[in-house]
């Protein structure tokens, strides 16, 4: 089943960060998984070894995805078999995100984030200076 | 279930994107299965007001599909 071809005069992207992909060109199977622990602190303390991440449930709860139970058959007709396209500006591509320019068959990607903020008590941030 | 598509011209001017962010997709072409998940968790306890706490160190490594 032939794909279409993909054709972009050009791709702007700023940044790519924790296991995100820019791919271009075909591919099989994409897989990226992403774990991360978002901490938001007042204080400027950082000490490298925080952070437990099983102890969070967002972290360690199986996401339930729906099974595809119907049986599909498809059938494409490509009268013009390309997609252009002039010009693709992205600003950031982060947390196992893909930017992909081609064809695909499989493509399965995961990201879990736990958010702490953590604020000193109204009054008391000069202490921490 | 058929599914028959008649793919035609198709020419997108320029795309502009702020951000793709947490296992999401920005795709030019075909593809077949596409399975996107995940999972943010902010509950009212992580909400911490008051004097500052470290967060447990990192020992165990429970997690999914790790095999110890």
């Amino acid at each position: 089943m032939l794909g279409r071809l993909s054709k972009v005069d050009h791709i702007n992207v700023t940044i790519m960060s924790y296991s995100s992909i820019l791919q271009i060109g075909d591919s099989q199977i994409v897989n990226g998984f992403s774990r991360a622990l978002a901490v938001q602190r007042e204080a400027e303390i950082f000490y490298g070894n925080e952070g437990n991440l099983p102890d969070f449930r967002a972290i360690v709860k199986p996401i339930p995805l729906p099974p595809i139970t119907e049986d599909i058959t498809y059938r494409f007709h490509h009268f013009n078999p390309v997609i252009k396209v002039k010009g693709l500006d992205v600003i950031g591509v982060t947390n196992s995100s893909i930017l992909h320019v081609g064809n695909s068959k499989d493509i399965s990607l995961e990201a879990r984030i736990m958010h702490i903020r953590q604020l000193l008590p109204f009054g008391h941030e000069h202490e921490m200076r | 279930m058929n599914f028959e598509v008649y793919n035609r011209e198709i020419c997108v001017g320029n795309i502009k994107i702020t951000g793709v962010a947490s296992s999401s997709m920005v795709m030019i072409g075909d593809t077949e299965t596409i399975q996107l998940a995940s999972a943010f968790d902010t509950p009212p306890e992580s909400l911490i007001i008051g004097p500052f706490v470290p967060l447990a160190p990192d020992v165990t490594s429970g997690y999914v599909g790790e095999t110890i």
